[in-house]
């Protein structure tokens, strides 16, 4: 044991001086979340434009102007049908210049391509729509809708929604580049020969390795989310234990698909492509940036049992407080993992190469 | 400290790569205390050698004895006690040399102590340089240091002076020579002759995975060339066209042609003979004892170096 806990030091050491390693490690996901919580202010609210050529429209837009879902500007009828059109703008809510015999029809044009803002704004409008009516007609309504913000409550942001996706992120690109890449690294520079003319056995070495992983993961995981909550203010919930447990589960199966990769590839440039050919998949399907099932019904009966998708499904879910410990989709997740983390160890086993 | 007194014995070491085989049924004997050499050309199948008696590489073939210990079946007795300087030694680059040493030292249950090594090796200065800093000469002699940290009987040095210049070569061969004052077993493979004369006890010259000769280097000299050779211009042109007496071969060397000759006074006779006869200046004549490279092309035909 005292041997492992040397080396395992020895790399932890490495690990951190290795300035360049660890400034890319973490600056990635840094940049990644401030340009999305940056971008994902704006995008809560409706963006509408009203075409009221005539004063007497004006009641319609004050009322809607007053509606904290709404960023509204006033436009022509023609620059506003331009701006829907090419998806600068939700929808443009049109107003007629008199009102029409019995029932007024204001037109509202939406982008059906953006469906779930167009959904979101003809909703909104017809609700606004239908207080104004109510409200120019005099009577009394039957049915009130009392909307009252609660205190302390959060805005689901796009960055609650992104962080447990950045740490699913790193967690498959850091075990998948430390181990594949960098024990090739070490296997091609002959510093795992110089350890096996040494009594430390090689399963000693690999413990090593992998506790050095692991542990600089779950640090780095740390890191990103102490950064993301304090200086981003996103808002999430983590359960230390059940994270850390997804975490390592994750990074178990990455790591086995790096020695895979480390065990195949007889250089270090050679690795690159392959860990590619892995990852690249998987950051765009798996539920990093998006959400599994806004992917077409047909890819998602594949990316479901991707590995990075249990592990951004169960971090989400764990994070968003949807999950917990006693869900069966969560130990679903966790299953998911360990099926994965089995598989490849043993595909590991079989293609690890010492030379 | 050595003096375990245990010689090392390989018997009928065999190890193919395919349709290749890079050591043949290779049978040695090194005795304990001695500085043993491997000499041969590039592919001759000597770090293969060293390969399987560290234990790197499982022999196809054959047994490696150390004394009775039988070291293929007990790796463990072979790391525990040799003390292996590789061809490529890498470090962890960010570490110093310090941590370097500590890090090998604590994989041994008896080792030497980090600070004397450092001493010993003249790296006091480099003691908290990163390895990554190192000069090539400061990072052989870390190799080195490493390779001593677990007090072993027997030392494998692999090239261990390629890349190092003059000054550093001759203090590498100083601490090879106190290694073997303690009385520890030293086996070296090595492409410099001038290297293999200095340092070696005993020598082998392999080829094609096998050893051609075996001896200490002045008996290898005196079995294979037993006088001299007579080194002219090659401008002379002289190759080929004499028939001078006690010659044993002709060679053309770059700039040179050697005359390899049992017996120094006749064919130099002959020598000065044919040149008054033909007209010719003998310029650049010198003579010499023959050399281990000699003996070398004597036995596998192509130079070292090649």
């Amino acid at each position: 044991m005292k041997p492992v806990i040397t080396l395992l030091g020895s790399l932890l050491r490495q690990t951190v001086r290795n300035r360049q390693g660890l400034f890319w490690t973490l600056f990635f996901p840094v940049v990644l979340m401030i340009v999305f919580s940056l971008l994902g202010n704006t995008q809560n609210r409706v963006n509408l434009a009203i075409v009221a050529p005539t004063p007497t429209s004006s009641a319609v837009v004050r009322i809607v102007e007053h509606s904290p879902f709404f960023h509204i500007r006033t436009m022509r009828r023609q620059a506003a049908l331009n701006a829907v059109r090419s998806g600068r703008l939700d929808a443009a809510l049109l107003v007629p210049a008199a009102p029409q015999s019995r029932t007024t029809t204001l037109v509202l044009r939406y982008n059906p391509a953006n469906s779930l803002s167009a959904q979101q704004a003809v909703g909104a409008v017809q609700a606004l729509v239908a207080q104004a009516d109510l409200a120019l007609s005099g009577r009394p309504p039957r049915f009130r809708v009392q909307a009252t913000p609660l205190v302390h409550a959060r805005a689901s942001t796009y960055l609650d929604f992104l962080l447990p996706g950045v740490l699913a992120l790193m967690t498959m690109q850091n075990s998948l580049f430390g181990i594949g890449s960098g024990l090739t690294r070490w296997k091609e520079k002959g510093i795992l020969r110089r350890f096996r003319v040494t009594p430390l056995r090689p399963l000693q070495f690999l413990g090593a390795a992998i506790l050095n992983y692991l542990l600089v993961g779950l640090a780095s995981s740390a890191i990103i989310i102490g950064f993301a909550t304090s200086l981003l203010h996103a808002s999430v919930d983590v359960p230390l234990g059940p994270v850390a447990l997804v975490l390592l589960l994750g990074m178990g199966c990455f790591l086995a698909f790096g020695f895979i990769v480390a065990g195949v590839s007889r250089s270090q440039e050679a690795t690159i492509p392959i860990i590619n050919l892995i990852s690249f998949p998987m950051m765009f399907l798996s539920g990093v940036f998006f959400p599994v099932s806004s992917l077409p019904k047909i890819l998602t009966h594949i990316v479901d049992y991707f590995p990075l998708t249990y592990v951004s499904g169960a971090l989400r879910g764990l994070m968003s407080g949807q999950l917990t410990w006693h869900d069966a989709a969560f130990r679903g997740d966790l299953l998911g993992m360990a099926v994965w983390l089995a598989v490849a160890g043993v595909v590991a086993a079989r293609v690890w190469r010492w030379e | 400290m050595g003096m375990s007194g245990k010689s090392l014995r390989l018997e009928g070491l065999t190890k193919r790569y395919g349709a290749v085989t890079a050591v043949d049924r290779l049978d040695l004997t090194i005795l304990p205390g001695i500085i043993f050499g491997l000499l041969g050309p590039n592919g001759a199948g000597k770090t293969t050698t060293l390969e399987m008696i560290e234990g790197l590489r499982r022999p196809d073939e054959g047994r490696i004895w150390l004394g009775d210990i039988d070291l293929i079946r007990r790796p463990a007795e072979a790391k525990r006690r040799f003390g292996v300087q590789l061809q490529t030694s890498a470090f962890f680059e960010l570490l110093t040399v310090k941590e370097t040493l500590e890090l090998f030292h604590s994989l041994y249950s008896h080792p030497l102590n980090v600070g004397d090594l450092i001493r010993r090796m003249d790296l006091e200065e480099k003691r908290n340089a990163r390895v990554g800093g190192l000069s090539g000469g400061q990072r052989q002699r870390l190799a080195l240091a490493v390779a001593l940290v677990n007090d072993p009987d027997v030392v494998f040095l692999d090239e261990p002076s390629a890349g190092l210049d003059p000054q550093a070569r001759r203090n590498l061969w100083e601490v090879v020579l106190g290694l073997k004052a303690e009385g520890r077993t030293v086996v070296l493979t090595t492409h410099y002759m001038d290297e293999a004369e200095v340092l070696a006890d005993r020598l082998a010259i392999m080829d094609h995975g096998r050893v051609l000769d075996e001896g200490a280097p002045r008996e290898l000299i005196a079995r294979h060339l037993p006088a001299a050779v007579i080194e002219v211009d090659r401008s002379t042109g002289i190759a080929g066209d004499a028939d001078l007496p006690a010659l044993v071969r002709i060679e053309e060397r770059e700039e040179v042609t050697a005359l390899v000759t049992r017996s120094l006074e006749d064919t130099l006779t002959g020598l000065v003979a044919w040149a008054n006869e033909h007209g010719r200046q003998l310029t650049g004549l010198k003579t010499r004892s023959a050399t281990l490279e000699d003996v070398f092309l004597e036995l596998t035909g192509r130079s070292l170096r090649e």
